[in-house]
């Protein structure tokens, strides 16, 4: 099968105060076809984050490959990533803390661009232009400085940015999360259509399970560094199979008091546990609602169940 | 009965008017949600109610009554024994605001101005009804010791140890995680039906709003542009704007990949706004007079206010 993306057991560990290395990503494995929308949702140091800058060749996995449009990055050479990259981009959450306050936005854009000796003079200011327009901007703006613009337009001018090279994946870690609502609505309007127009795949990480049920061809579900579960959007919107997902699409609260006030929901029990020192057996069984004594000794291998991928002993 | 009253308020920085005119009454045990974007007035309006404005931003107008005591003209430390005893806040990072060298016990105790040792069993009872599982040991911990949702518990505690009548919350679940918001969400609802506790609960999140909030006040830029009971202003929204924002939203529900309503261009600056309606510039059903005069509350259906010429539906 062809992919754009290929990540097999993925590991990524941080030295941890006191010793214990924090497994922010323990033995993650995915893939994304070329046009295909994955999203990586998960609560705070699930690792989805983490996974994003593996991706993108912007941290060194412990263990594991990323291969990035048949092109395997871990310790690949500097040169080798610099090629990779212009295959795949990256948009983050924070655009002011994305663009250099002191360079004009049609600079930032355009860089990637010059230094790859794509287009220069007047084709490279042209080529800027069609970007600032592909984004909902104007040809004009590119003069401007980021603080000249509001966090919305901020955020289209680093998608203009992210597009220049024409990527083949285009990575987004919580792009929508900073923005007001109205706004993101915009945004969101704005990936959807970019992408139905050049085909490129997005691995779209957030935290906001309706907003990634709105992007995403696919989601995997992300506890404390390992994957939950994967599969198709409808399949596990319509018939989750991991109790953590259950949980977490049941706690997102419904924005009509008829539909919401009607739901019987029990809020899951437990905080989230350090993943400097997950839990044995399955990482979720100390918050799980269902589990048995078996989930506290055996790890649940991701297995096939229906269209999904479930890495739990009771689905 | 009525346990806090705003009467328009307004506020200002410099010259230039930021919360326009703005009222509302919360009862005993109602949750009130103020909702609305960045920049709405929201978060000052909580500040104003709390007599804790920044310095840059002055009250230009308006009343504030807690019960039977106004609080605008009283003096600073009348003010100041009303904080904790008869009304509270929490905030949205319950890290920032514990003090990291205090114990989560002596931080719950200064809230009584009482020493810890005296009303020990008081405070461990409160950490039980907040939801901490082994108070005990919890009690003596420091806020560096507890995860984010159990900090925000202990900012519950502290806020509601002393019975206030009013608890604002501003934005308290922002910062959590979605299953650790349904936590705290469900708590404030029991705590504040149990107690009879008047919260205001400010919120941009319409999710929190639907799911706890008996009344909805909706702001934009300064104003409210609608207000009424959170069912009907859900299901019929009267503002153009309340009606947008809610069809901008991604649901559970809705069909992946469809366009989202959007609304086009972007809150005005307070620098900016005109004579009339401060939605007008961006409001598909906006007309002459829109831009010309600023449309007062006036009642519509179901016990509603909307500031509009030309509500939905109306």
């Amino acid at each position: 099968m062809e992919t754009i993306l290929e990540i097999t057991d993925l590991c990524v560990h941080f030295p941890g105060r006191g010793g214990a290395p924090v497994r922010a990503v323990d033995g993650v494995s995915l893939h994304i076809a070329p046009g295909e929308t994955l999203g990586l949702v998960g609560e705070s140091g699930c690792g989805k984050s983490t996974i994003a800058n593996a991706a993108v060749g912007l941290l060194a996995p412990t263990s594991g490959r990323v291969v990035v449009a048949g092109t395997d990055i871990v310790g690949a050479s500097p040169r080798l990533l610099r090629e990779v990259r212009a295959q795949v981009q990256m948009v983050f959450q924070d655009p002011i803390t994305s663009l250099n306050p002191r360079m004009t936005i049609g600079t930032a854009i355009g860089e990637s661009l010059l230094v790859r000796g794509r287009a220069a003079g007047a084709a490279l200011r042209a080529r800027v232009g069609e970007l600032l327009q592909e984004v909902g901007l104007r040809p004009d703006h590119a003069d401007r400085y980021p603080h000249q613009f509001s966090g919305g337009q901020r955020q289209r001018v680093v998608i203009a940015r992210a597009l220049a090279l024409r990527p083949a994946l285009l990575v987004c870690d919580e792009a929508v999360s900073a923005l007001d609502v109205s706004v993101r609505a915009q945004i969101l309007n704005l990936l959807v259509a970019l992408q139905a127009r050049y085909g490129m795949a997005m691995l779209f990480v957030s935290h906001d399970l309706a907003v990634v049920r709105h992007v995403c061809d696919r989601v995997a579900v992300m506890y404390l560094g390992q994957l939950a579960e994967i599969a198709p959007r409808d399949a596990l919107f319509a018939s989750p199979r991991h109790p953590y997902t259950r949980a977490l699409i049941a706690a997102v609260p419904d924005p009509d008091p008829a539909v919401q006030r009607a739901r019987v929901s029990v809020p899951l029990v437990g905080e989230i546990p350090s993943p400097a020192n997950p839990p044995p057996g399955c990482r979720f069984h100390t918050r799980c609602p269902v589990a048995v004594a078996r989930c506290a000794v055996d790890v649940p291998a991701l297995r096939s169940v229906g269209a999904a991928m479930v890495a739990c002993h009771l689905a | 009965m009525i346990a806090l009253s705003v009467r328009d308020l307004s506020l200002a920085i410099g010259r230039t008017n930021i919360v326009d005119a703005i009222s509302f009454d919360v009862a005993p045990g109602e949750v009130l949600a103020l909702v609305g974007e960045s920049g709405c007035g929201k978060s000052v309006t909580a500040q104003a109610i709390m007599r804790l404005l920044p310095a840059a931003i002055r009250q230009t107008g308006g009343e504030i009554t807690l019960g039977a005591t106004s609080l605008s003209n009283l003096p600073a430390r009348a003010m100041r024994d009303l904080r904790g005893r008869q009304i509270a806040m929490i905030f949205q990072e319950p890290q920032s605001a514990l003090d990291p060298l205090a114990t989560v016990g002596n931080q719950i105790a200064e809230a009584l101005r009482q020493p810890l040792a005296k009303v020990r069993a008081e405070v461990r009872q409160m950490l039980v009804e907040v939801g901490i599982s082994d108070p005990d040991r919890r009690i003596d911990q420091h806020p560096f010791e507890l995860s984010g949702g159990m900090c925000q518990r202990v900012m519950i505690a502290i806020a509601l140890i002393a019975r206030p009548a009013v608890l604002i919350a501003d934005e308290p679940t922002t910062a959590l995680d979605v299953t650790i918001q349904a936590q705290i969400l469900a708590l404030l609802r029991r705590l504040a039906a149990e107690r009879q506790t008047a919260v205001v609960l400010i919120t941009h999140d319409m999710g929190v709003v639907a799911d706890i909030a008996d009344r909805v006040a909706v702001m934009y830029a300064g104003r409210v542009a609608e207000t009424g009971p959170t069912a009907a202003v859900f299901a019929t929204p009267a503002h153009p704007y309340t009606a947008l924002l809610l069809a901008s939203i991604p649901r559970l529900s809705d069909v992946p990949k469809s366009a989202l309503a959007v609304i086009d261009g972007q809150v005005p600056q307070p620098a900016d706004y005109g004579a009339g309606c401060r939605f007008a510039g961006r409001c598909p059903r906006a007309d002459r007079r829109c831009v010309a005069e600023t449309p007062a509350l006036r009642p519509v259906a179901d016990g509603r206010l909307v500031a509009c010429f030309h509500p939905v539906g109306g």
